[in-house]
């Protein structure tokens, strides 16, 4: 992703140790991160617990609707290592751009993809039956494995708090519905992976139920 | 280069929704219209929108190799520009001002479809930014999480300096910096603060000579104690510590089985956060029954649940020293150390070790493992803590 070396940019870095924080939910925002070296947790208090959101890695960006305006935080960032970060402020977002075009359309190329999977994950969220967003779920892991051959059967490597994550649903009701159809015989369940027969058949399914929604 | 005039006539498509391709257009003569279902408001309203001359399109799902979301369809004779994603790349660096002006658009978009999706997951726009840091705030203090916490209330005082508050969070700041943050009790800071984090880097390399079921490593083993003068209780311990008890623990952690996770309606974290608050209130009988039941958790699906898993192991090994299960305490604190050896937890797990053995009158145990913690790098209070215990112990010796 972006790898900035230049000495320019020396001015720009700024170190955190491992379980430092580096910035809050809710703390109005100005900044935006490219990570540099080492691993960022993005952590969101959701009913009372700490969830982690994502784990990020080297070259990932965070912080990033903070180009556009000031805006609270929608969730924490915490170095899980020892962690070296590129930090630039809002303001310095055009200069910082004029002299690396570069990292200009890789920033492009982030918003690109993290505008689809916002927009995948409320398709699924928009359907009315949980069964068909468990569905859909799995459709959409499927889709973004390009190594899946979708004619036949294939491996999800995912779990059941994965699944329910997605599905904005709890986890037990999403239990209930793997557990239904691993019965049917249309997935096998494991703890690791979810194992489908025919992910076409889901797709069918979720795809004429959306088209008549609308 | 590989830029491509194209021409087509009145009503061509020139891609179609769930097409994957990496070509970008640019419209240079005729009419082009996109057709998108707007999920981004919930409606799925079918949306057209007109694009104009020199303008691009198909731009995000060729950066983001995704499927196109929308149909591009001309309207009169049109011809467009088709580029590569390498041409695309060189021209726009050429016009950054271009560039900029998507990044703008991106993340306008990026914006609403967020605020969507946090509607229909009922996390509300009512919230209010100024009151929700506040309770971000009072959560990781009453989590005695201090660095979080007083990062959260600087902010708030920052930002909202004279707000309802603001007092409060003056009050609490102070209370972090005096160290005087929740209900105290424990032993050790909690084991999630930065210090203690970073005093295990090295701690691996420090236990590649000091695996703790091979006793011909420990150093001065007292003659005495070969002999039949052991305790049963220091057998039993030993037992626990050997190889062959060791893997059967291990036994009960495989991960592998295709069974079903038993019904565990809670994330291992709201566990794990739980049990801490029973342990900081005594609580040591529940707070086990919850870290026994993390460490039944089959599947772990990130780095954080992995470490609350690890984590849970100490914890446990902890409440059971509290509870005087001397035996159930060296078990759990011993497998933390097989299965974890890189662990931030190993140098408290072998103090609390020394603990045990000091509880249980096996002081020469008590006294090897205090030393070497005291000896391991980096320095922290575990080292001091360790050296007052191994200070107390010879004086005792001393004496008698």
């Amino acid at each position: 992703m972006i790898q900035l070396e230049s000495p320019v940019f020396d001015k720009f870095t700024v170190e955190f140790a491992p379980n430092e924080l580096i910035f809050c939910e809710f703390e109005p925002g100005n900044e935006f991160y490219i990570i540099q070296s080492g691993r960022i947790r993005i952590v969101k208090i959701v009913n009372n617990t700490e969830k982690t959101l994502d784990v990020l890695k080297p070259g990932d960006v965070f912080g990033e609707m903070a180009i556009l305006e000031e805006e609270p935080r929608s969730a924490s960032a915490i170095a899980v290592d020892h962690s070296k970060l590129l930090k630039f402020h809002r303001d310095n977002f055009d200069a910082l751009i004029q002299g690396n075009p570069q990292m200009a359309y890789k920033l492009l190329v982030i918003f690109s993809k993290r505008i689809y999977d916002a927009k995948r994950r409320l398709m699924i969220l928009l359907l009315e039956e949980p069964q068909l967003k468990v569905m859909d779920v799995l459709n959409m892991l499927a889709e973004d494995d390009p190594h899946i051959d979708m004619q036949g059967p294939i491996i999800l490597r995912c779990n059941i708090q994965e699944v329910a994550n997605w599905a904005g649903m709890q986890i037990s009701d999403v239990q209930k519905i793997l557990t239904h159809f691993n019965q049917l015989g249309k997935i096998e369940l494991f703890n690791d992976r979810i194992h489908v027969k025919n992910i076409r058949d889901f797709q069918r399914v979720v795809n004429s139920r959306r088209k008549s929604s609308v | 280069m590989a830029i491509q005039t194209r021409s087509y006539k009145s009503g061509s498509i020139v891609y179609m929704e769930g097409d994957k391709s990496e070509n970008i257009y640019i419209l240079k003569g005729g009419r082009v219209i996109l057709t998108t279902k707007k999920v981004e408001d919930k409606t799925w309203v079918e949306v057209k929108e007109n694009v104009k001359p020199g303008e691009f399109f198909g731009v995000k799902s060729a950066l983001g190799r995704y499927p196109r979301d929308e149909t591009a369809q001309t309207v009169g004779d049109t011809t467009v520009l088709s580029l590569s994603l390498a041409d695309f790349e060189r021209m726009i660096l050429q016009n950054i001002n271009v560039v900029k002006k998507m990044l703008r658009v991106f993340s306008n978009q990026l914006r609403r479809i967020g605020k969507t999706v946090r509607e229909v997951l009922g996390e509300g726009e009512s919230i209010n930014p100024e009151v929700e840091l506040f309770k971000l705030a009072e959560y990781y203090f009453k989590m005695e999480r201090p660095q979080m916490a007083g990062h959260a209330y600087k902010k708030y005082l920052e930002f909202y300096p004279d707000s309802k508050y603001s007092s409060v969070a003056q009050e609490r700041l102070q209370r972090i910096k005096s160290g005087a943050m929740g209900g105290g009790g424990n032993d050790f800071s909690p084991s999630f603060e930065p210090e203690t984090a970073r005093s295990a880097v090295s701690a691996s390399d420090d236990l590649t000579d000091f695996s703790i079921d091979d006793d011909t490593a420990m150093p001065a083993q007292p003659a005495a104690e070969q002999g039949g003068s052991r305790s049963p209780l220091a057998n039993e311990m030993d037992d626990f510590l050997s190889e062959s008890k060791s893997d059967d623990l291990l036994d009960d952690f495989t991960f592998d089985e295709p069974a079903l996770p038993s019904s565990a309606p809670q994330d291992i974290n709201e566990i794990f956060y739980e049990a801490m608050r029973l342990f900081s209130e005594g609580q040591y009988n529940e707070a086990s029954t919850l870290y026994e039941k993390i460490m039944n958790f089959k599947s772990l699906q990130n780095e954080t649940e992995r470490k609350t898993f690890e984590k849970a192991h100490f914890e446990l090994g902890r409440c059971q020293y509290k509870l005087g299960k001397y035996k159930e305490a060296l078990g759990t604190l011993s497998s933390l150390i097989k299965k974890f050896p890189s662990s931030d937890m190993i140098k408290s797990s072998l103090l609390y070790i020394g603990m045990v053995f000091e509880d249980t009158k096996n002081i020469d145990k008590a006294m090897t493992y205090y030393s070497k913690v005291a000896a391991m790098d980096p320095k922290d209070q575990h080292n001091r803590d360790a050296q007052n215990r191994l200070n107390k112990l010879q004086n005792n010796q001393g004496k008698r």
